[in-house]
């Protein structure tokens, strides 16, 4: 039972991170219509950055600021913000799938930077990372991994209360408005490109931000870390909770990695013996025929965006299902 | 009550009485099951067979009658040399199935968060056939892998001491090295200086080579500064060639040690025999005990085919050996038990057993006995240092007319003297 409750804990805590990284996406792409191809190239931003800066010593590579681990985990944000800012003055005037093609080029080249920089990243033997935060005060088993669960759950909130702020704000509404139409919103006055860029940017802190709880959880990096698979993850994440959802962008985050796991799980139990060898083949196909299954049946996703009509003075909107 | 409803609940009848023989069956063949676990990238081409092998492991395992009288079973879970799908997949394994070992995994991405975030705060003793990465070794020196953590994979370090070996007995006063600049020359590199330097070597110098650089007249000027004796090289062939026609040119030794690396024709060629009369070089080679081919008739047998891929042999010690450590360690052993009772059985003043279901049975009443024994494995005999590492046998080669020669055989006793005396 235990056990159990370990486990349980201990992948709510990567779901968890895996949310935060989705809710980044989802203001870049559910909200106003950025398609970042190389989501994994931010999330590496700011998993090495956390691990570069709180860090101990290391002989070979850089790191050992050993700074504290609130520091160092913002540290790791504000770097996944910073490429996402000299990545954003350059590719952001692209459009949809010119700028998706651009983005994850830019994720291919972080993963081969952090294979061969070794004096940066430790090259392709991978960065070891510092002792876990208030590990002293927790232990090594079951409390540890409660108090960083407890962490991240907090982070998770506090990402998606900010988010939801942010997206009925008039700002918010101004991103929908450029996603929409950008012609419109300039028509108005608005500046699309400045907009694009600080969601863009905005949403790539979030991501780094999950990128650092990640590196700090697993305290290594390597790039194997940061293979394109893991945009795929989350865009899949995505796709199935509700793009412009923000909880919808959580849910889809705990479903896909929870159909990614169980599905694993479950094979290694109950499949016969001579198909264990091929479990990992079968996994593929079961998470792609969900991932199809959706885009033909639901393609909104399970949480569809709420649409939104503001009316000035009046605190409580009316609501409308469908997009 | 219609008939559909009637037959269903006959067929519904009919289900739990199989299911009761099964049950019942199962009972009666085996008394109990022990769980180990196993993660292994099997989604890829070349990881299936490292989890076939390991599987037959635990095959001949129950064919000599289980680990302490319990059937073992292995529950193989996919990595997809995914680390957060690893690490997971190592986690329902502790957490879900009480596994008190795990047997993975090959990528070190993938093995090194399964050791800091599952096996070593679990306490769960972890063997892995294939992960390299001298990371792990860091790790175990500052005593975070708390001994859990065992590799049947050789390190650079087999080659390196070898290399400062040659050294020595050449008598070479002062040596350069050159290493490629990526992980493995930028590991091998540092570790042939440490063992020169041990030796009492000077190291005039090491030298960064970067791939694909036209000329390396500065890197080599560097090197010739020191005017060593003779020069290491830790290179792949294109730039090899290239610093070593410059090193020439430029007055260099002929005295040349070179890593496996660059353990070919094209380089000979390229360079000139003439040129490499004193060279010698190094690598790890595969053991020349009956042990091996045993390793490679049964496996023929098994599956029909030559254990060719990456890692086969180590992983069947991998598992061979966590196995006989769980049946050392007794019944009910805890991760910790399993990892202190692996030097029981690769202990080289113990009763040496093959590696096979006879060998398994024959550890087994040495051990009851009180006995140590000497593992004698797929990779020969495997004895793991203090940090879990493994040593391997080593040739020295030099060029011939036609390709290179065996000067000298090092066995694995005298590499781990050689290690050992460095030190």
């Amino acid at each position: 039972m235990i056990g159990l409750l370990s486990y349980a804990v201990f992948f709510s805590t990567v779901a968890s991170i895996l949310a935060i990284a989705v809710l980044g996406l989802n203001l870049q792409w559910g909200f106003t219509g950025l398609f970042n191809g190389g989501v994994v190239a931010f999330f590496g931003a700011g998993a090495y950055g956390t691990l570069i800066l709180g860090g101990t010593p290391q002989a070979d590579h850089l790191g050992g600021f050993g700074l504290a681990y609130p520091l160092a985990l913002a540290g790791g944000a504000v770097a996944a913000g910073a490429l996402a800012w000299v990545v954003g003055i350059l590719t952001l005037r692209l459009r949809h799938d010119y700028l998706a093609i651009a983005t994850f080029g830019i994720a291919v080249t972080f993963e081969n930077v952090m294979r061969n920089a070794e004096a940066l990243s430790g090259g392709a033997k991978g960065f070891r990372g510092f002792e876990r935060p208030l590990r002293d005060l927790f232990g090594d088993g079951f409390a540890y991994n409660l108090f960083f669960f407890s962490l991240v759950l907090t982070l998770l909130v506090a990402v998606y209360l900010f988010l939801e702020r942010l997206v009925r704000s008039p700002f918010g509404r101004l991103l929908r408005a450029i996603r929409e139409d950008e012609d419109a919103a300039r028509s108005l006055g608005k500046a699309p490109a400045r907009v694009r860029l600080t969601s863009f940017v905005t949403g790539s802190v979030i991501i780094g931000l999950a990128g650092g709880l990640y590196a700090t959880f697993y305290a290594f990096i390597s790039p194997q870390d940061v293979l394109p698979t893991l945009t795929f993850q989350i865009w899949a994440m995505l796709i199935v909770g509700g793009a412009g959802n923000n909880r919808g962008a959580a849910l889809g985050a705990f479903l896909i990695w929870g159909a990614w796991t169980a599905s694993g799980w479950a094979l290694s139990r109950f499949a016969p013996v001579e198909a264990q060898l091929y479990t990992g083949s079968i996994q593929y196909i079961l998470i792609g025929s969900i991932i199809v299954a959706m885009l033909l049946w639901r393609p909104q996703g399970l949480l569809p965006e709420r649409l939104v009509l503001s009316q000035s003075g009046q605190p409580v909107k009316p609501r409308q299902q469908g997009a | 009550m219609t008939d559909h409803t009637i037959r269903r609940a006959g067929r519904f009848a009919l289900a739990m009485a199989l299911a009761t023989t099964a049950l019942t069956g199962a009972a009666f063949a085996q008394d109990c099951t022990t769980k180990i676990g196993a993660v292994l990238p099997t989604s890829v081409d070349w990881g299936k067979p490292i989890a076939e092998t390991a599987q037959f492991v635990v095959d001949q395992v129950n064919e000599a009658g289980g680990v302490q009288g319990c059937k073992i079973e292995m529950i193989l879970r996919d990595t997809q040399v995914d680390p957060k799908v690893g690490v997971d997949a190592a986690k329902a394994l502790v957490d879900l199935d009480g596994v008190q070992v795990l047997i993975g995994a090959v990528s070190s991405g993938v093995s090194m968060p399964i050791l800091t975030s599952v096996t070593v705060p679990a306490g769960v003793a972890q063997f892995s056939c294939c992960s390299s990465s001298g990371a792990f070794t860091a790790l175990a020196k500052e005593g975070k892998t708390k001994g859990l953590w065992f590799r049947t994979f050789a390190t650079s370090n087999v080659q390196a001491v070898v290399g400062a070996k040659v050294a020595k007995d050449k008598g070479y006063k002062s040596v350069a090295v050159l290493y490629k600049n990526d992980d493995w020359g930028q590991d091998i590199g540092k570790l042939v200086a440490e063992h020169l330097q041990a030796q009492g070597i000077t190291v005039t110098a090491s030298v960064a080579i970067n791939d694909a650089q036209p000329s390396y007249r500065a890197e080599v000027t560097e090197a010739l500064a020191g005017q060593p004796e003779a020069v290491y090289l830790a290179l792949y062939p294109t730039e090899g060639i290239s610093a070593v026609r410059e090193w020439l040119s430029l007055g260099g030794t002929q005295n040349m040690i070179l890593a496996n690396s660059l353990k070919s024709d094209e380089f000979r060629d390229a360079v000139g025999l003439q040129y490499l009369g004193s060279t010698q070089g190094t690598d790890t080679s595969s053991p020349r005990v009956a042990s091996a081919d045993a390793f490679v008739a049964s496996y023929k047998a098994r599956f029909n085919a030559e254990p060719n891929g990456p890692g086969l042999a180590n992983s069947y010690d991998a598992t061979m050996i966590a196995l006989l450590a769980m049946e050392a360690a007794g019944k009910d052993a805890k991760g910790a038990d399993i990892a202190a009772a692996v030097a029981r059985v690769t202990d080289p003043a113990g009763t040496p057993v093959t590696a096979d279901a006879a060998g398994f049975a024959a550890a087994r009443d040495v051990l009851a006995g009180g006995g140590t024994v000497l593992y004698r494995g797929a990779t020969g005999n495997v004895r793991f240092d203090e940090n879990g590492d493994v040593s391997a046998p080593a040739v020295i080669w030099s060029f011939t007319e036609t390709g290179t020669q065996e000067d000298t055989y090092i066995t694995l006793e005298e590499v781990d003297a050689l290690v050992g005396g460095s030190n």
